[in-house]
């Protein structure tokens, strides 16, 4: 599709107004007459045997209108399903546990939901939970990795006789050959640990059954209200065509909201029935802090093998992976980092290996990134550490390894997560490069500008660091276009949004291919009784798969008024243009008809429509791509690093991405920069501490620190351009790309800055005070 | 069962009067007695500054205060910025540099700034940073945060300001 | 959660076994316990009200378990303790060494924190713990000099 009007430009947001002015609706905004409140009582407890819980008392509370626990619930309870099966790997071990409505014989993770308390309000909910006694008996908790694995350990999971959760080996190439003739092998460990998506607006569920119609309604802070519909109407017994899930205005998604039936979301409806009153839950933050699920705690034992030059002969990897209580997502997330590890680089042989590790911590579903930033941090310090030892560059030890841009399409040979094989559809990694470089001013920087800082006592450091990532994967999104009477222009997808812009970003679309305004266009999202099939918003890939799904509809539609136009203008369809909100005879423009009246022409009361045509201006059109795109890119920074109190500030953040083709540049932009932020605070700021029991230690905005408007700088930005092929739009996706190689940049920019030290980074987070123990650590040894 | 108490209390310019708890938050009070549900609630321990409103023209928390501290004040909420179909150029200024994704955030930032921006009408971006670093927000990385703020006061050369919430 | 330490305390540690042995002035080594009963020989039970932070008064139910008496000189005492804001347990020991006129107790705990104690109010146990522990033995210590009629330790 050609840049013109609206496709490509930066036009402000359709669906800013209502969010400006408190009138968007969220979950916890809908209020409904006769109302009632859960709350939900959580396990203090991480591991621990269940005898019972007494609710009797609470029971009698005044204003409790009822109280369930696991019993309660007879048949329906029962394990969610395994939402991604794993991918057809040649001897992959996978075992299935997923989480449960309320626990009943076994707690597995500290906040694990107990009993579910319904009142006239949440206060009185709350209350209630005070008089609930839960009879338990603790057992030793799962929280280390490797002790996890160790024989005699605790079992999160007894019917498997392991912790393990899946094992997962895939290789290409003979790395034991490629090791043999390396002129050097670099061996590391890596880790990497969890984090929590903290979107601002926490889970909630609103469940309404309506006797009358005999429908349920349901309110979700989800990023996938079609799968939710169909799962809770087999769950409930009921039809598709009696659940509508509302995904509204959503606060943020960044991954959690994608996992699928939560408990609270299984149980709210159910209530709802039963009770025949309508059920609210929010969750509050420190719920949110166990009870939605989080990412990202690995241990790599990583080895690069390459020539003197510093191409790369192969890379081997060892790691594990923390999947938490349960496994409900499957692999995702490792399997991310497993392909994401091989980054923009040509991998002659590559021999990695995981293992996925239950423990009793709350449920590892992907968050924004989902694994990928751990492949990128292995790599790309391996890169670096290759450099150093080599005495080559660190810029061009990537550029040598790069595949080039006449290489694609380029196949890694190994299987990625959305069961295709890894092929990388179109990129510019050089350009990429020198882009970046030049911006952050490299060359001068390490030239002169450091080694002058440095004899002024001041430690600043530059990272620049490449990635790709898996985006824009299938199977399928779909959108309906309609023509209203009015003009003006309808559009119907089944993908959540929580902020992505789709409300304008897929009006420019379908603006553009039926040339109306873009003001003309209402774009509705997330409404399973609007539109009902589809997969939902996850993997960066709103734009690219929904997005085509518009555009191919909008086309439909546009076929539908040249071939009415032709009939009623008396011309042929090829002497018409759309424009204007009209369709108009190319040579005579002021004969022509509006679109809103050629809706009502094609919709008429007598007469009749002409067989194999239909009624209206509307068109249905679905787009599932053959497989994923590769959207890639370049973060380059500027750190100062004072190392008596580990205080980093970073001056200056350079991002060189390519996303394909643009929609809106000004949502991919920030887009980008929200990405950024979310990755600074993984890198620096963010990490959940757990102890040896499974305790989070962290459990508030107080002592789990979000990046400010202080932390953060604003990221310059530029693109390159290399289209997809895979979908007629040309686009990419770019959700969760700014988060992606951020911990590899600051690892290796804080490093350059201490290199005086001598330290080595090979973890993330890297908190303040981890930096200053390392720096401690470096000078006691020194 | 705990005691009710009778409050008098002027949201967006109208009185009003409720029976309430003496443990119920302002915040509550003002989502849920008044439905007013603009003002979101992020953390209810007064770090992500979603749910900030004005209490007699002053940024607070509304989910750190109870709605009977809130008798006999007058609290602003977004709901009254906007001036029927025109936004505040505030959040105009938003709408214009991309300062909002999700939106959850937005109100919050919104009156946390305007008493700021009243008593510091040409801050730096260094100042509006500062400004800024009480509120939380997840998407925007607040880069078009801050370039709203810095379009805002470039915007608000010369007095047009009048008492209540500032235009 | 480890706590330990040292303390002088006047009396030999027969009185202070003695005393250690009573509910009563066990409460009083205990900062927060509002009600401390003697369940069975070995075994205390009461409640305790702490303040932590943002958690202004857990009250937890308490069950202290003696175990491995070995009069005067040392005992163990398994802790329990559970309530609404969380729970805590773990074991105790207190060893009584003669020291010249007086005796040098020496005391350690490892005790696990769990629920909205540990979740929110982390960054304070070990202030509090420190506290509450200083305020227990200066408790003791004024009730020893107070049966022993001299000055404070």
């Amino acid at each position: 599709m050609k840049t013109s009007r609206y496709f490509g430009a930066s036009v402000p947001r359709l669906e800013d107004a209502r969010l400006l002015t408190g009138r968007a609706l969220f979950v916890d905004d809908v209020q409904l007459p006769a109302m009632l409140h859960a709350a939900f009582l959580r396990s203090d407890e991480a591991h621990a045997r269940l005898n019972g819980i007494d609710v009797a008392a609470a029971r009698k509370r005044p204003g409790v209108i009822a109280v369930f626990t696991a019993h309660d619930l007879g048949d329906y309870w029962k394990p969610g399903p395994l939402l991604v099966p794993p991918p057809p790997i040649e001897g992959l071990v996978f075992n299935t546990a997923t989480q449960v409505p309320l626990a009943r014989d076994k707690i597995r993770h500290a906040g694990e939901p107990l009993a579910l308390v319904i009142a006239e309000s949440r206060y009185l909910a709350e209350d209630a939970l005070e008089d609930i006694a839960v009879d338990l008996v603790p057992l030793p908790a799962v929280t280390d990795l490797e002790a996890a694995l160790a024989e005699g350990s605790a079992l999160v999971h007894e019917q498997f006789g392991s912790n393990l959760a899946a094992h997962v080996h895939q290789s290409t190439g003979d790395y034991a050959a490629a090791r043999a003739t390396a002129h050097l092998v670099l061996a590391r460990r890596f880790h990497y640990d969890r984090g929590a998506a903290a979107a601002l607006e926490n889970r909630g569920v609103v469940a309404q059954w309506d006797p009358r119609a005999e429908e349920l309604t349901v309110w979700d802070t989800t990023q996938a209200p079609i799968p939710i519909r169909n799962g809770l109407a087999a769950m409930l017994g009921l039809r598709e065509s009696q659940v509508r899930v509302i995904a509204p205005f959503i606060g943020g998604g960044f991954g959690p909201k994608i996992m699928m039936y939560y408990p609270e979301e299984v149980l709210l409806p159910w209530a709802a029935m039963r009770l025949g009153r309508p059920v609210k839950w929010i969750e509050d933050r420190r719920e949110n802090f166990y009870a939605t699920t989080q990412e990202r705690a690995q241990i790599h034992d990583a080895e690069l093998a390459v020539t003197k030059d510093g191409s790369i002969l192969g890379v081997r990897d060892r790691f594990l992976h923390d999947t938490g209580a349960y496994d409900p997502y499957g692999l995702t997330v490792p399997i991310n980092s497993q392909c994401t590890l091989l980054g923009p680089y040509v991998v002659p042989s590559y021999d990695s290996e995981f293992t996925a590790v239950f423990t009793n911590k709350p449920i590892v579903t992907p968050v924004r990134g989902a694994g990928r930033q751990h492949g990128v941090f292995v790599m790309e310090r391996l890169l670096d550490f290759a450099a150093r030892e080599l005495g080559i560059d660190r810029v061009e030890i990537r550029r040598r390894n790069y595949i080039q841009p006449e290489a694609f399409p380029y196949d890694h040979r190994i299987l990625f997560q959305d069961f295709r094989p890894l092929v990388y559809d179109s990129g510019n990694y050089p350009a990429a490069l020198a882009k970046a470089a030049e911006l952050i001013g490299y060359e001068s920087f390490v030239r002169e500008k450091q080694p002058r800082l440095r004899r002024e006592g001041k430690h600043t450091g530059l990272g620049i660091v490449s990635y790709i990532e898996g985006t824009g994967i299938g199977p399928y999104e779909g959108a309906r276009v309609t023509v209203e009477p009015s003009g003006s222009v309808r559009v119907a997808t089944g993908v959540g949004t929580q902020g992505q812009g789709h409300f304008t970003t897929f009006a420019q679309i379908v603006a553009e291919v039926l040339g109306v305004e873009l003001e003309q266009v209402q774009v509705s999202t997330g409404d399973t009784r609007e539109f009902g099939w589809g997969t939902g918003t996850f993997a960066s890939r709103g734009a690219v798969v929904a997005g085509s799904a518009c555009y191919a509809a909008a086309l439909k539609v546009r076929e539908k008024i040249l071939s009415l136009g032709a009939a009623l203008l008396g011309v042929s369809a090829g002497e018409l243009v759309v424009t204007e909100g009209s369709v108009r005879v190319r040579e005579v423009p002021d004969r022509g008809i509006s679109l809103g009246e050629l809706a009502r022409k094609a919709n008429p009361l007598r007469g009749a429509v002409t067989p194999g045509t239909e009624p209206g201006l509307e068109a249905t059109a679905y787009f599932g791509p053959d497989r994923g795109n590769a959207a890639s890119g370049v973060h380059a920074m500027l750190v100062e690093v004072d190392p008596e109190t580990a205080a980093v500030v970073i001056k200056r953040y350079v991002v060189v991405h390519d996303c394909g083709t643009v929609i809106n540049p000004m949502v991919v932009e920030a887009q980008v920069q929200g990405g950024v932020a979310h990755g600074i605070g993984n890198a620096f700021y963010e990490q959940l501490i757990f102890d040896a029991n499974g305790q989070l230690l962290n459990a508030s905005f107080m002592d789990y620190l979000l990046p400010t408007a202080l932390d953060v700088p604003t990221v310059e930005l530029a693109h390159i351009e290399t289209p997809s092929p895979l979908n007629p739009l040309g686009t990419k996706g770019v959700g969760e790309a700014g988060a992606i190689p951020t911990g590899a940049a600051f690892a290796q920019a804080v490093e350059d800055a201490l290199a005086d030290t001598g330290i080595e980074i090979s973890e993330i987070p890297l908190s303040p005070n981890r930096l200053f123990e390392l720096l401690a650590a470096a000078r006691g040894a020194a | 069962m705990i005691g009710q108490h009778t409050i008098g209390v002027t949201v967006n310019g109208v009185a009003q009067e409720r029976s309430v708890e003496p443990r119920l938050l302002l915040s509550d009070f003002l989502r849920h007695e008044l439905g007013l549900t603009g003002t979101h609630v992020g953390c209810e321990h007064g770090v992500c500054g979603a749910c900030t409103v004005l209490l007699d023209g002053e940024a607070v928390r509304s989910c750190l205060i109870f709605a009977v501290q809130a008798a006999g004040h007058e609290i602003t909420t977004v709901e009254a910025l906007s001036d029927g179909g025109e936004l505040h150029p505030l959040q105009q200024a938003f709408h214009e540099a991309h300062a909002l994704q999700c939106g959850f955030c937005t109100p919050g930032f919104l009156l946390s700034l305007l008493p700021y921006l009243r008593e510091h009408p040409h801050p730096s971006e260094a100042e509006i940073r500062v400004a800024l670093s009480g509120n939380l927000c997840r998407c925007t990385g607040y880069a078009n945060i801050v370039a709203a703020v810095q379009r805002y006061a470039a915007q608000q050369g010369v007095g047009s300001r009048e008492s209540g919430v500032e235009r | 959660m480890i706590v330990e330490g040292i303390y002088p305390l006047p009396g030999t540690p027969a009185v202070i076994w003695d005393l250690l042995m009573d509910p009563e002035v066990l409460a009083k080594a205990m900062p927060g316990t509002k009600e401390l009963v003697r369940a069975a020989p070995d075994r205390y039970e009461g409640v305790m009200r702490v303040g932590i932070g943002p958690i202004t008064a857990a009250e937890f139910a308490l069950t202290i378990t003696l175990l491995e008496l070995q009069p005067p000189l040392s005992y163990s005492m398994q802790i329990e303790g559970a309530g609404r804001f969380g729970f805590t347990r773990g074991t105790a020991k207190v060893e009584l060494a003669p020291n010249g006129a007086g005796t040098v107790m020496h005391y350690s705990a490892d005790l696990q924190v769990g629920g909205k104690i540990a979740a929110v109010g982390q960054r304070l146990l070990d202030s509090v713990s420190k506290l509450l522990t200083r305020q227990g033995l200066e408790a003791l210590n004024r009730e020893l000099t107070a049966r022993l009629g001299g000055e404070p330790a």
